[in-house]
């Protein structure tokens, strides 16, 4: 999994998988979690999830919770939150040049379908 | 004592999947392996999906914990050999592991190194590797031991005038050129470099 190398912006997948651990979560709910969020459209691999997490646990930005739960949880670090925001900060600069250009109120694809060529 | 089948894929983790998947549809659910012997129990058919992964790069631990975590996810798992070796108390060194892994023995993970992963069969396809990067680390991981096999066996071949170590070198060949490609069409997909 690699993030940002020049841009600074972060993968989906590690994005989404972030915004999980906001909330304690083991593997499975965040497979899950992250599936519903995007309504199916983001279904994880086990293999993929597993390196995911090893990844950003690497980085510091999630980290395993103790206890002897017989699940392992994970939780987002204050690390991770600073990536999170500052992702969440670069998409609504984003988004907002690209509204601008675009003409706003894209929202509503009827906007768009009856708009003139 | 469930129906036994006895079967050798060696490095061919898809065709093992897709026989484990046939032998799903036809009622049977794996519950044991050996070498060469695979046993089942009546099942529901195609109630169960499998996958096959290769995880003879990793450390015991690393593969353990691996297969822990996969059994979190809900599904069963079995560590299964690739190569037929009979010998007890074996050694051998994989310069192309990951550190932890070089030296594989009896007690590491020599003779488990491939996973087969069960999963209840929800009607989407089971794959474990979902992102173009990450299926893309795999084959790389894959063709260092090709690498490795072909570099040993290609000199032995030629200079011992060995056709056993030619039929290997040529079949290291056949697994580089088609994880290269593979490879090759994830590139050509995009999203690699991001």
């Amino acid at each position: 999994m690699r993030d940002n190398a020049k841009g600074g912006a972060l993968t989906e997948v590690t994005f989404t998988i972030l915004l999980a651990l906001y909330t304690p979560r083991h593997g499975y709910a965040v497979m899950q979690f992250i599936e519903e969020l995007t309504g199916g459209r983001l279904a994880l691999g086990a293999g993929t999830l597993y390196g995911a997490l090893n990844t950003l646990q690497e980085k510091g930005w999630i980290e395993p919770l103790g206890g002897g739960a017989r699940k392992k949880e994970f939780v987002i670090t204050a690390l991770g939150r600073e990536a999170a925001e500052r992702e969440l900060a670069r998409l609504r600069a984003l988004a907002a040049a690209a509204a601008e250009i675009m003409g706003g109120a894209l929202w509503e694809k009827s906007d768009i379908a009856t708009s003139p060529a | 004592m469930g129906e036994k089948r006895y079967r050798y894929f060696a490095g061919l983790t898809g065709a093992q999947a897709r026989w484990l998947d046939k032998m799903a549809d036809q009622g049977l659910r794996l519950v044991r392996t050996e070498k060469l012997l695979y046993e089942f129990e009546p099942c529901g058919p195609g109630q169960y999906r499998y996958c096959v992964e290769f995880v003879g790069h990793k450390s015991r631990q690393d593969a353990e914990e691996y297969a822990r975590f996969l059994e979190e996810c809900g599904y069963r798992v079995f560590f299964k050999n690739i190569n037929l070796n009979w010998n007890v108390g074996k050694t051998v060194a994989r310069p192309w592991a990951d550190p932890g892994g070089r030296i594989a023995s009896n007690a590491t993970t020599f003779n488990r190194e491939l996973l087969i992963v069960e999963k209840e069969n929800d009607g989407t396809p089971f794959q474990l590797h979902t992102t173009r990067e990450d299926q893309a680390d795999y084959y790389r991981t894959l063709r260092r031991p090709a690498l490795y096999l072909f570099a040993v066996m290609t000199p032995m071949a030629v200079l011992l005038r060995s056709w056993a170590a030619g039929v290997f070198a040529l079949a290291a060949l056949a697994m580089l050129a088609w994880y290269q490609v593979a490879l090759a069409r994830l590139k050509k997909q995009g999203g690699l470099e991001e």
